[in-house]
């Protein structure tokens, strides 16, 4: 008890270590407190029951909750920016790549010759329709060239009356 | 510092924080406020908290003074003090505080903000008397000096309580 005499007058001066203190509190948390120092049990007490206060709101949820969505949009400019980084790298590749070929009835042919070939071959069979097609524009420079007495008949007509008319002018 | 670390360093003492608010403040709405506003404070200079030595220590200084800012704010603007004044408690209040545990917290509670701030990070906290000095930007010595006034004052006023409650059952 002398000791525990001595130790509070240590505490109330402000001149005890942790560890003293933390033997305080473990005398006065037990049940065999002298009844001298009986009256100060309370004050032990309440160090103990404020070490329980706790915060309310939900604290631990405010970061997080920010983290995510800055999370998300980092996530969401990563994977723009890789999309477009592809995009890029496709576009700045792609002459580097171009190989020479062509697709005939859907079938890649690499042979440069045997397209050309074929490419005339093509071109010829297009002369050929073409000839076909102007066959009949010929039919029709023959009809014109028939009708030409026609337009002589005419013009003929017109000079006659020309001639009447002055004819009647004269009379 | 990373997300994980300021979990652990800084949220998971966010009660501490609590209690130490509410001590300066002597408000729960407030406290819960101002440790929500310094943990987004915190959280947003948190690259800057590696440099920190001891962050817990730096964290309820930062409290302190975020507090204190608080305090200050409103008695600029003029609007209802948050700490109240202390006065003589009421017939109903006096019903509560027959609880010597509750009296002893009022008596804490109406101590000047440094000396309750002392006595609630040493006694409640258990923090070394160079973590309140640093806390509180005062020497060692002035940290003992008002630890020591602080719990003498307790004392005074539960020797004082003691004595009338023995008055009021002889009368």
């Amino acid at each position: 008890m002398e000791m525990m005499n001595e130790l509070l007058e240590k505490y109330f001066r402000g001149e005890t270590s942790l560890s003293e203190e933390k033997e305080l509190k473990h005398y006065f948390s037990k049940g065999n407190v002298v009844p001298e120092h009986e009256i100060y049990r309370s004050l032990f007490e309440v160090f103990e029951l404020e070490l329980k206060d706790t915060a309310t709101s939900p604290l631990i949820q405010v970061i997080p909750k920010q983290r995510k969505i800055k999370q998300i949009w980092i996530k969401t400019f990563a994977y723009t920016g890789i999309a477009a980084s592809l995009v890029l790298l496709m576009w700045v590749q792609l002459p580097q790549n171009t190989e020479n070929y062509a697709v005939i009835n859907g079938t890649r042919i690499d042979n440069p010759e045997y397209v050309q070939r074929y490419a005339q071959k093509k071109l010829n069979y297009v002369n050929e329709m073409l000839k076909d097609g102007l066959k009949p524009m010929k039919r029709m420079n023959v009809v014109n060239h028939t009708l030409q007495p026609l337009n002589v008949i005419k013009e003929t007509q017109d000079k006659m009356i020309e001639i009447e008319k002055t004819h009647n002018v004269n009379n | 510092m990373e997300s994980t670390q300021f979990n652990t360093q800084i949220l998971n003492h966010s009660d501490k924080l609590f209690r130490f608010a509410k001590s300066i403040l002597r408000n729960v709405d407030a406290a819960q406020d101002a440790v929500q506003e310094l943990t987004m404070k915190l959280w947003e200079k948190r690259h800057q908290l590696d440099e920190v030595k001891n962050i817990q220590a730096f964290t309820m200084r930062s409290m302190r003074n975020l507090c204190l800012d608080t305090i200050r704010q409103n008695r600029d603007e003029d609007e209802l003090p948050v700490e109240f004044e202390y006065s003589e408690p009421n017939p109903h209040q006096q019903t509560e505080l027959r609880d010597l545990a509750t009296q002893i917290r009022s008596m804490i509670n109406n101590l000047p903000e440094l000396q309750r701030s002392i006595i609630r990070m040493r006694d409640v906290e258990e923090m070394e008397i160079s973590e309140i000095a640093y806390v509180t930007s005062i020497t060692e010595n002035a940290v003992s000096v008002n630890l020591s006034r602080a719990r003498q004052k307790i004392r005074d006023q539960i020797l004082n309580e003691q004595k009338r409650v023995e008055e009021t059952i002889w009368k």
